[in-house]
C-alpha cells in the first residue's frame, strides 16, 4: 500500500505539481462532484418538489439579463423551476449515469480484453465474436429491448424509479466491446515483448503477469478512451431520455436538460440550453484534460524515454 | 442525322426544362407521419390528413365550414332517415378501377367494423345501392348530422382491397397492431398515390395522373412528407429553406416566424381539446367526485395556456368550443390551489397518493411540456405524478391498453357537434358499439348516456342545445375529466404558397388545392 508520503515522491505527484492544466482541471473536476454530491445542501431550490415549481415564472431570463429576478440567478426554465438547481441536479444524475456506465464498460472490457489478448485461441475468437455481435446492432435497440421487457415486469409507473441502474446496464452492456477491442489489440501488441518473455521465464503466473506487466501498459489508451466514454454515456442517457427510455422528463440529466431546451433556442429563451450545455463543455473539458495528464503520466514510454 | 439531332436538340433542351420547371414539388415537414396506409386503422387528426390526399370524401368541410360535394356530386334528403348521394361519373382509382356506389357500400361496412371508427358510423345502416352511381345511405334513427358524418366517408377500392394477398390473409381487414395488407397499400381516388414510404423517415405522394378532379386550382406534383418531432429543427428546415410547409408551428416561434420575410405564418383559433383522463378503474381515489374536483382546481390551465401555449391556445373549462351548440358559458375555467387542497382534505386524501401518467410527445402542441406541468401541479395538492412520454407511435398502442392512471388526450369534434367528444371520450365504454371507445378514464353516468344517445336523433335545434348544454354542465359538475385548453392551429410556408385558402379549423389541410406560385 502507498503511503501519502510514497504518493508525495512519487512521479504521479511530481508532474501534477508542474503541470498547471491538471491542477486546475482536478480543482473544477472535484468542485463540480461535490457540488453535485452535496446537491440539497447547496442547490437554492429543490427542482424535485412540486411545491417549489410555479408555471407563472417560466422563462425568466438570467439576473444579468432584462427582467431577470434574483430569486433566480441563472432564470428558469420553460416549466418554471430553477436553471442553477435543475442543472446541479442534472450534473448529479449524468454524473452517475456517466461514471456508472463507464465503469461498467471498463471493467467488462479491460478485463475481456486482456484475457482474451494473453491467451488467444478459442477465448479469443469466442470474445471478439461476441463483440462484433455486440457492435453490429446499436446500443438504443438493446435499450428499446430491454426497457420493453423491464416495463413488462414493474409497470409504466415504477419505471422512473428504476431508470437509473436501467440506463446504466444498457450504457454499460452495450458498449463493452470499445474497451475489449483496444485493450486487445495493445496486448496483442505487448505480450510478445522482452519483458514479458522475462515474466514468464522468471516463472510467473499468467494472471500476474497481465495484471502487473501487461495492464499497465495498456493503460494509456484506457484513460484516453474513458475520457471519450463518459462524454459519450451522457449523451446516449441523452438520446435514450429523448426517446422515453431514460430519465423521466421532471427529472431531467443535463443531457436531457439540454436536449428540451433547444426547442427554445429561436425564442429568445437562450439560457435552457446554453448554460447546461455550458456546464457539461466543462465537466467534459476538465475530465478529459485529466485523462490527457494521466496518460502523459502513466505511459512508461514517455517519461522512461 | 447527325444535322437534324444538332438543330433539335436546344428544342428537346428547352422543352426538357420547361418540364423540370413545372413539376412542382413541396417539402413539407411534420411533427409525425400517419403511423399506416389504412384510413380506418386510426381515427386520428394524422390519419385523416392523410386521407385527404390519398383518399377523397363523399362531401368535405369548407374554409367557412360548410359542405361542399366530392365524389357526390350532389345529395339530396329522401326521408329523415335517408340522404341519397349520386356519385361523380368517371372517377378512376389510382389501379384503374372505377368509382361505384358498391365501393362505397364496401367502405361503410369496413367503417362500421373498425373498432375506431365504428363509434361514428354507429347510427348506420348498410347503404343500399340504386344504381351504379347512386346510393341510399340511411342511418337506424333520425340522425340529424349525417352529412357531417359523411365527410369520413372517403371511398376505398373494394377490388382493390378484396381477396387474399401473398400471406393469406383477407385484404380488407384491419389491424392495428401487426400487418394487413391495407397498412402497407393503398389505393385510393385522391390526387396523390404513395410512391415511397419509410416509416418516421419519409413518405412520397406523386400526383395520380388520372385525377377526376380537373377544376382544382391546386398544382403540386410532388409532396415530400419528413417527419421532424423537434420543434426548433423543424423551423429551423422551413427558415433555411430545407423544406417548404411546416405544422404544426410551435407557439414559442411564432413570433419569429412572423416576423421572417421569406416565409409566412397562417393560425386559426382551434377546437380540438387537450384532456386529462383520470382512470377510476386503475385508482380507487379516482372514483371520489372531490379527489377528480381537486385535481381540476389544482391544475392551473390559465397558466399553461399563458405560458407554455405563449397565448396560442384559449384556456377551457368543457369540451365545446365557443360556436358549438353545447358551448355553455356558465363552465369557466376553475383554478384555485386552496380549494383543491381542502378538497382533497374533505375526500380525506389529505396526505396524498402516487399515480402514473402517460403523455405523447409529438402529437399536440407542446404536449410534453403540458403533461409535465399539470404532472407538478397536481404534486402541489400531494399527488406524486410518474410521468412518461412518448411518441404518438408507441403512445396510441399504450393508451389503448391503459397502462398509467392519468392519460392525455385531445380531441377534436369529428362532426363539429358537441355530441361527439361524448360519444368517444364519457360514454360508458362498449366494445359491442364503439361507444366511449377513448375513454380510458372510464367515467360512467346512465344519465350523459342516455342524453348523448337522445341527441343523437333529436332534429329540433334548441332543445339539441338545451340537452348538449346540460351535458357539458353534468360532466363540469362531477369533475369527468380535466379540461386544459384549445390548442390553436398553425402552419407556416414560404411565401409563394398559398396556405390560407386550403387550411380549415379541422386541421385537414387540402394539399390538392395548394397552388405553389
Amino acid at each position: 500500500m502507498m503511503t501519502f508520503a510514497g504518493f508525495k515522491d512519487s512521479f504521479l505527484w511530481y508532474s501534477f505539481k508542474r503541470d498547471k492544466i491538471a491542477i486546475i482541471s482536478l480543482l473544477v473536476l472535484v468542485l463540480l462532484v461535490m457540488v453535485a454530491v452535496f446537491a440539497p445542501l447547496v442547490a437554492p431550490y429543490d427542482p424535485y418538489d412540486p411545491e417549489m415549481i410555479d408555471i407563472m415564472n417560466s422563462e425568466i431570463p438570467p439576473v444579468w439579463e432584462d427582467g431577470g429576478e434574483k430569486a433566480f440567478v441563472l432564470g428558469t426554465d420553460s416549466q418554471g423551476r430553477d436553471m442553477l438547481s435543475t442543472m446541479i441536479y442534472g450534473m448529479r444524475v449524468s454524473l452517475i449515469i456517466g461514471f456508472g456506465a463507464v465503469a461498467l464498460q471498463a471493467i467488462l472490457g479491460v478485463f475481456i480484453g486482456l484475457f482474451a489478448g494473453y491467451h488467444g485461441g478459442f477465448l479469443d475468437s469466442f470474445f471478439m465474436r461476441a463483440a462484433d455481435v455486440q457492435l453490429s446492432f446499436s446500443y438504443l435497440m438493446v435499450a428499446i429491448f430491454m426497457s420493453a421487457i423491464l416495463q413488462a415486469i414493474v409497470g409504466v409507473a415504477r419505471f422512473g424509479e428504476i431508470a437509473v441502474p436501467f440506463l446504466i446496464l444498457v450504457i454499460g452492456f452495450s458498449q463493452w466491446p470499445q474497451y475489449a477491442r483496444t485493450v486487445r489489440a495493445s496486448v496483442l501488441a505487448e505480450r510478445n515483448k522482452e519483458y514479458v518473455e522475462a515474466a514468464r521465464v522468471a516463472g510467473f503466473p499468467s494472471a500476474q503477469i497481465i495484471i502487473k506487466q501487461i495492464f499497465p501498459n495498456t493503460l494509456s489508451p484506457i484513460l484516453v478512451l474513458s475520457t471519450i466514454q463518459v462524454a459519450n454515456a451522457v449523451m446516449s442517457e441523452a438520446a435514450l431520455s429523448f426517446l422515453g427510455l431514460g430519465m423521466p422528463i421532471d427529472r431531467p440529466s443535463l443531457g436531457s436538460l439540454i436536449n428540451s431546451g433547444f426547442e427554445f433556442i429561436f425564442s429568445g429563451a437562450w439560457w435552457i440550453t446554453a448554460l447546461p450545455g455550458l456546464l457539461l463543455v466543462i465537466l467534459v473539458l476538465s475530465i478529459n484534460m485529466l485523462g490527457d495528464f494521466l496518460r502523459d503520466v502513466f505511459n512508461p514510454k514517455l517519461y522512461k524515454g | 442525322m447527325q444535322k437534324l439531332f444538332t438543330r433539335l436538340f436546344p428544342i428537346l433542351l428547352v422543352l426538357l426544362l420547361a418540364g423540370f420547371v413545372q413539376a412542382k414539388t413541396m417539402k413539407l415537414a411534420m411533427d409525425a407521419d400517419p403511423v399506416s396506409l389504412d384510413p380506418h386503422m386510426q381515427l386520428s387528426g394524422g390519419m385523416l390528413q392523410y386521407s385527404h390526399m390519398v383518399f377523397d370524401p363523399l362531401v368535405r368541410w369548407t374554409k367557412e365550414t360548410s359542405i361542399e360535394g366530392r365524389l357526390a356530386e350532389k345529395w339530396e334528403r329522401k326521408d329523415e332517415k335517408t340522404v341519397r348521394f349520386f356519385l361523380k361519373k368517371g372517377v378512376k382509382f389510382h389501379s384503374g378501377n372505377e368509382l361505384t356506389a358498391a365501393d362505397v357500400i364496401w367502405t361503410v361496412k369496413r367503417l362500421k367494423d373498425s373498432v375506431d371508427f365504428k363509434g361514428i358510423f354507429e347510427q348506420f345502416e348498410i347503404p343500399v345501392q340504386v344504381d351504379k352511381y347512386t346510393v341510399d345511405i340511411i342511418t337506424k334513427v333520425p340522425y340529424p348530422l349525417l352529412i357531417n358524418t359523411a365527410t369520413y366517408i372517403f371511398p376505398m377500392d373494394s377490388q382493390f382491397y378484396s381477396g387474399t394477398d401473398a400471406k393469406g390473409t383477407d385484404k380488407g381487414v384491419i389491424n392495428k397492431t401487426g400487418y394487413s395488407f391495407a397498412n402497407d397499400n393503398a389505393s385510393g381516388t385522391g390526387k396523390y398515390t404513395v410512391v415511397e414510404r419509410q416509416q418516421g423517415v419519409k413518405v412520397v405522394f406523386k400526383e395520380f395522373k388520372g385525377y377526376w378532379d380537373e377544376a382544382s386550382p391546386g398544382n403540386v406534383e410532388e409532396i415530400v412528407l419528413t417527419p421532424i418531432k423537434n420543434d426548433a429543427t423543424r423551423v429551423a428546415a422551413l427558415l433555411s429553406g430545407d423544406v417548404d410547409f411546416i405544422m404544426p408551428v410551435p407557439p414559442q416561434d411564432m413570433d419569429r416566424i412572423e416576423k421572417a420575410s421569406n416565409v409566412k405564418l397562417v393560425t386559426m383559433s382551434g377546437t380540438r381539446i387537450i384532456t386529462l383522463q383520470l382512470n377510476q378503474q386503475r385508482v380507487e381515489a379516482f372514483k371520489n367526485e372531490k379527489v377528480r374536483q381537486a385535481i381540476v382546481y389544482a391544475i392551473n390551465n390559465a397558466g399553461i395556456a399563458k405560458k407554455l401555449m405563449k397565448g396560442r391556445a384559449t384556456v377551457g373549462g368543457q369540451n365545446s368550443p365557443n360556436g358549438y351548440l353545447g358551448y355553455n358559458a356558465d363552465l369557466t375555467p376553475r383554478y384555485d390551489l386552496k380549494k383543491a387542497k381542502q378538497l382533497m382534505k374533505d375526500a380525506g386524501y389529505e396526505k396524498g397518493f402516487e399515480i402514473s401518467m402517460i403523455a405523447p410527445n409529438n402529437r399536440y402542441v407542446n404536449d410534453e411540456k403540458i403533461a409535465e406541468a399539470a404532472a407538478s401541479m397536481l404534486g402541489k395538492i400531494g399527488i406524486k405524478v410518474n410521468l412518461k412520454t412518448m411518441p404518438k407511435a408507441q403512445y396510441w398502442d399504450k393508451f389503448d391498453e391503459q397502462v398509467a392512471d392519468v392519460q392525455m388526450i385531445g380531441w377534436h369534434s369529428d362532426t363539429e357537434d358537441t355530441g361527439n367528444f361524448f360519444e368517444f371520450l364519457l360514454m360508458c365504454p362498449n366494445k359491442e358499439t364503439g361507444y366511449g371507445q377513448y375513454n380510458s378514464g372510464h367515467y360512467c353516468n346512465a344519465e350523459v348516456d342516455a342524453l348523448t344517445l337522445a341527441v343523437q336523433s333529436e332534429t329540433d335545434d334548441v332543445k339539441r342545445t338545451a340537452m348538449l348544454k346540460k351535458m357539458e354542465k353534468i360532466a363540469y359538475d362531477e369533475a369527468a375529466f380535466v379540461p386544459l385548453h384549445w390548442q390553436d392551429l398553425s402552419w407556416a410556408g414560404k411565401t409563394n404558397l398559398q396556405i390560407a385558402p386550403i387550411v380549415n379549423v379541422m386541421n385537414f389541410p387540402y394539399f390538392g388545392d395548394l397552388v405553389i406560385e
